[in-house]
């Protein structure tokens, strides 16, 4: 999977950014659903599968994430 | 960085420095190289110049040679400091500017004994608490009451906490947040990397309130157990948002401590793909991190522990380790010093990927603490020294909401009145230096005055 953003107005819901990006329920991490990246801009962000995320792109990375400790 | 200056000087101060039975000091044989902090305390050395047999390569030094101390032919060492910003500019300047300057190298550190994972504790949070100088916080009002503090990590245990700080923990149970898939309750979460940061928070700030964000604990596709995804850090921080934007504008104050990073690039696209995360600022996680930054809150991540000297084994980037969010230019990056001022050695080392001047300060770190990992093992890692500078910034703002000193105005009063570990200022192992509550203190009195 990956993350992709859109632009919407505010309130969008992820069927409004399902919609807009033209994705199907098979092509999104619904239980992660639509974040509120950056209200002053407006910027939302969805989890995708990468193939969607290349269709609608520009598909970025979900890395891994782990504690730095103990050291 | 700390650098030898080979000089040739004239012959008469070459036989100075070469006699045993004269003496020259650093003044009389460099004083005041361009842009160079020269130590004083540093007795010139007289190094012999290679001398090939007759009819030998003059520029070979893989041949029979002889060293020739004559005073015609020998030069002189000194030793000084040079800002960390301009090493390749510096080096490449200084010939041109004093022709005597005939080399500049490097002075490596060269003891073993720094603190390496795996070592004993050095001190304990008694120590810390002492550093920090939390009585006189208390005396200025600065203990972390009414203050949100997020801890994004594996889940707190807030009895553990409790139990081996000796006192209540104050969490918030109503403003924390699970990720989607995440089980478990605020504060009830076993006892692992999360509970030991949350201890650490409440050294400084004992009255703080606990924000429990179990962001490690992703069940997400593509995570595994007590790793995460960078997609439920980038929700938890929306979530965060909302706590922030719930407070009245007057008195906001959040403060949200990050012990973790991504080791690998494996795990992320390549540099230059502009989906990449550890070297782009337009990744979505970055601009979050910049929208709560914007918005009133303290973004802390911890540096990671790839320094040089002793990396953790998952280390995987060739070089600059601090990257992504751990190099924000919007968040205090933290690296670690044990108890006695030392860096650890596993602190990483700038510069940072998204920002060059990473870390950007240092907190205590390898004490004994809240015993999560068992009895005589440390608090340790980057990932203790993060949030024992979250709690201190918790502390500040008691009295210091971001309406009165913005996130921004809070990074550069801890840079300015940090514990400056060089000569130089700004340095690579150390940031700007350790955390100073004391100086601290000191200038948020001065701007109390100013204000008022």
């Amino acid at each position: 999977m990956v993350l992709v953003t859109v632009r919407l107005p505010p309130g969008a819901t992820l069927a409004d950014a399902m919609e807009r990006l033209g994705l199907s329920e098979e092509d999104v991490d619904t239980g992660y659903g639509l974040v509120l990246i950056d209200p002053d801009q407006g910027l939302y962000g969805l989890r995708v599968t990468e193939e969607a995320g290349h269709r609608t792109g520009p598909p970025f990375s979900d890395p891994r994430i782990e504690p730095y400790g103990p050291g | 960085m700390r650098v030898l200056i080979q000089l040739r000087p004239s012959p008469d101060l070459v036989a100075a420095v070469a006699d045993p039975g004269r003496s020259a000091t650093t003044a009389d044989v460099a004083d005041g190289l361009p842009g160079v902090t020269l130590d004083p305390s540093f007795t010139p050395v007289a190094v012999p110049r290679p001398v090939p047999s007759p009819g030998g390569d003059p520029l070979s030094l893989n041949q029979p040679l002889d060293f020739s101390l004559a005073a015609e032919d020998a030069s002189v060492l000194v030793r000084g400091e040079i800002s960390d910003d301009e090493p390749a500019t510096r080096v490449a300047l200084l010939p041109t500017l004093r022709p005597d300057v005939v080399g500049v190298f490097a002075d490596p550190v060269i003891e073993s004994n720094l603190t390496c994972g795996g070592d004993a504790p050095v001190g304990d949070w008694h120590d810390v608490e002492r550093l920090l100088g939390t009585s006189a916080l208390r005396a200025e009002g600065l203990d972390g009451s009414g203050v949100a503090l997020a801890v994004l990590d594996t889940g707190i245990n807030a009895a553990h906490v409790a139990r081996h700080l000796g006192r209540g923990v104050n969490l918030d149970a109503e403003r924390s947040w699970n990720p989607a898939g995440v089980a478990g309750r605020p504060g009830e979460f076993e006892v692992d990397h999360g509970t030991m940061c949350a201890f650490d928070t409440l050294i400084a700030a004992p009255q703080a309130s606990l924000i429990d964000i179990p962001v490690l604990l992703s069940s997400r596709t593509g995570g595994s157990a007590l790793d995460g995804l960078l997609s439920d850090a980038v929700a938890a921080f929306a979530h965060l948002r909302t706590v922030l934007e719930a407070q009245p504008a007057e008195s906001r104050s959040l403060v949200i401590s990050n012990s973790w990073g991504s080791f690998s690039p494996r795990w992320d696209f390549p540099p230059g793909h502009p989906g990449n995360y550890s070297d782009n600022a337009a990744h979505p996680f970055n601009l979050v991190v910049a929208s709560l930054d914007r918005a009133g809150a303290d973004v802390l991540f911890a540096a990671g522990n790839c320094g040089r000297e002793c990396k953790d084994g998952r280390c995987a980037y060739p070089d600059r380790p601090i990257g992504g969010a751990n190099s924000h230019p919007r968040v205090l990056s933290i690296g670690g010093v044990d108890t006695e001022g030392e860096r650890v050695g596993y602190s990483s080392q700038g510069p940072g990927r998204l920002t060059a001047r990473k870390p950007d300060l240092c907190a205590y770190t390898h004490f004994s603490g809240s015993k999560a990992f068992g009895e005589g093992e440390p608090d340790s890692g980057t990932s203790a020294a993060c949030p024992v500078a979250a709690g201190l910034v918790a502390a500040i703002r008691t009295q210091w909401p971001a309406a009165r000193l913005s996130p921004s105005q809070l990074r550069s009063l801890l840079r300015r009145t940090a514990d400056d570990r060089s000569d130089v200022g700004y340095d690579f192992d150390y940031g700007y230096g350790v955390v100073d509550p004391a100086g601290v203190i000191a200038a948020l009195r001065r701007r109390a005055k100013r204000v008022a």
